[in-house]
């Protein structure tokens, strides 16, 4: 009966209204972060053995450098420096080899022979598979890294102009070579392999391991000195990076800066969506909660005898409470259904250039999170309007 | 429950409005569980409004409204919220302005109170609503039922529910003198097997019901 009594008071054009902008913005909000979700992986996926958002680091070779090799080490005070900076999350050195070492592949009845020299940087950060990325005293096989530009130097450059077959990445990692390294009058061979290719780090790599023993083995004893470092960003996008580099006269591999510049940009887009989509929820909110005030004017008399009789503002309340928070909830639920279904549209466009991983997630806890925060707002305004309305107030003259 | 009003005035009242009243502004006035109590007064003199003080639904007042019962709700006796909480079990109203709900028909407008406590079964409602409404009544919309109707209708659904004092604002001010008997027999009744107490408000003396006392606003 009270029931009855207070469904008359709705007014269902302003409930539509609601219910309609309210579905929009909340469609837009759940999109938005999905999108950001879905996307954000493949912008900063990792195309490379290193991991995400590790930069190499040197300082910029000027004429000068030509006289004063030394200009180009980083001292440790430099080092520390560069770890103090709040947007650095780790800096590694690069090792380098200080021994003589060569490469040779039996080719049929001929022999291809190349001096190397090696780097090495801290196991954390390769990426390809650790039981392929390792090295003990006792292992003759080592793995090795190249930068992927010189295979396309020679795909590309060499092989063309003297029609040799072209080789893939796969390919090259079948191959194994000979590697034999010497120094002190000693020498020893070992088996190499390449298992994997940087696009990042213009070095070839060994485990980091086996160059410390290699060093102290064969090489000469003349202190290291660091003129690269790989640093590792806790948010490759924080503006402040660029001002540091070209502050302390650094360079830097630009390819992960740029991408981080796409990221930051696509950020910002989808942020400047979701507040958008946030003001069109605020709006909707302030409509619904202005047509209760409207109701609740209109049937002041209806509220204010139920209070008379004894119905509680509670009771009264609870119709609209449980009214606004139904079409809320089913009007969310629907909105999750709509999203869900333009998403399905969105990545059968993207799969066909992306691998696309993650669920819905963000779909379903932002619905979730915005269920919960109207419900427990309108439950707590409508009661409070309601008891404004019908308690009486004590007038101080 | 016995109800105190001490030092009670109207703030919207002057001192000289109230002077010689029985009630206003003097130190103790005891309501007893029990008892009848009219209540006389010229219009604009404070009758609703002291009901209203009673009632909980105006707070205007200067002095005190003290409850005195041991088993009052647990709400404190300073706290505004007490006179709403003895609304369920403790206090009954006849509004002047009868408060009822046009949009339901008469039988809906007791139910409606009567579903807050489940006093009166269902029957009881119908037979009290016949006793004072002619029968094919209590099935209309109010608003399609005259002024004394409708006050009869009100006069009914006071009664559907438990109270201690039942609140009467002119009750029979649209009634005629064969209506008001029946409506006061059926008050009486009601009164008598609660063991209330009647407060009847009324511009001129009546002895529809046997008053134990008579007070001047």
């Amino acid at each position: 009966m009270l029931k009855r009594l207070q469904s008359r008071t709705l007014i269902p054009t302003q409930i539509a209204g609601y219910a309609a902008t309210l579905l929009v913005g909340v469609t837009i909000v759940m999109l938005s972060v999905q999108l950001y979700a879905d996307i954000r992986p493949v912008l900063t996926q990792q195309t490379d053995v290193f991991r995400n958002h590790a930069v190499t680091l040197n300082k910029t070779v000027s004429t000068l450098s030509n006289l004063n090799r030394e200009s180009l080490y980083f001292d440790d005070d430099e080092i520390a420096a560069i770890q103090g900076q709040p947007f650095v999350k780790n800096v590694a050195r690069f090792r380098s080899s200080s021994f003589e070492a060569y490469a040779s592949i039996a080719l049929g009845q001929q022999a291809l022979r190349t001096d190397l020299f090696f780097e090495s940087i801290p196991e954390d950060y390769i990426d390809v598979r650790s039981d392929q990325w390792h090295w003990t005293t006792d292992s003759t096989f080592v793995p090795i890294i190249i930068p992927e530009d010189y295979l396309n130097l020679y795909n590309f450059g060499f092989a063309e102009s003297q029609a040799l077959p072209v080789i893939s990445q796969s390919a090259i990692e079948q191959v194994a070579f000979t590697l034999r390294l010497t120094g002190h009058g000693r020498q020893r061979t070992f088996q190499g392999r390449i298992v994997g290719f940087s696009g990042k780090i213009n070095t070839i790599l060994v485990p980091e391991s086996f160059l410390l023993w290699a060093n102290q083995e064969f090489g000469e004893v003349n202190g290291e000195n660091t003129s690269r470092l790989l640093v590792e960003f806790s948010d490759a996008s924080d503006p402040r990076i660029p001002t540091f580099i070209e502050g302390h006269g650094y360079n830097i591999k630009q390819d992960e800066l740029e991408n981080s510049k796409m990221v930051f940009f696509f950020r910002l887009a989808i942020v400047f969506v979701i507040v958008v989509a946030l003001i069109i929820i605020l709006l909707s909110v302030a409509f619904i909660i202005m047509s209760l005030n409207v109701i609740v004017q209109k049937n002041r008399d209806l509220f204010t005898n139920l209070y008379n009789i004894g119905y509680s503002p509670r009771q009264i309340a609870r119709y609209y409470q449980r009214m606004v928070s139904i079409i809320t909830v089913v009007d969310i639920l629907i909105a999750v259904a709509v999203a869900v279904a333009i998403r399905g549209i969105y990545l059968e466009e993207l799969s066909r250039i992306f691998e696309i991983e993650g669920d819905m997630s963000p779909i379903l806890l932002s619905a979730a999170m915005l269920i919960v925060v109207l419900v427990l707002a309108y439950n707590y305004i409508i009661l409070r309007t309601i008891r404004t309305t019908v308690e009486p107030k004590k007038r101080t003259n | 429950m016995t109800i105190e009003l001490k030092n009670l005035k109207p703030r919207y009242m002057s001192e000289s409005e109230v002077a010689g009243s029985d009630i206003y502004l003097q130190p103790s006035v005891l309501f007893e569980q029990g008892k009848k109590y009219m209540v006389c007064a010229r219009s604009g003199h404070g009758k609703t409004s002291l009901l209203n003080f009673i009632y909980g639904s105006n707070l205007n007042y200067d002095g005190q409204i003290l409850y005195h019962s041991p088993a009052l709700p647990s709400t404190p006796q300073h706290s505004s919220a007490l006179p709403f909480s003895l609304r369920l079990r403790h206090l009954s109203y006849l509004f002047q302005d009868l408060s009822l709900f046009p949009e339901l028909t008469a039988l809906e407008n007791v139910q409606i109170k009567n579903s807050l406590t489940g006093h009166k079964s269902e029957s009881d409602i119908e037979a009290m609503l016949d006793s004072v409404l002619p029968s094919d009544k209590k099935h209309q919309p109010l608003r399609t039922l005259s002024l004394g109707q409708r006050q009869r209708v009100a006069a009914v659904r006071a009664l559907c529910q438990p109270f201690e004092f039942l609140l009467m604002d002119e009750p029979f001010s649209h009634l005629d003198s064969e209506t008001a008997v029946q409506v006061a027999a059926m008050t009486l009744r009601e009164v008598d097997a609660q063991g209330a107490a009647l407060i009847v408000t009324a511009l001129e003396p009546t002895d529809l019901f046997p008053f134990d006392t008579t007070l001047n606003l």
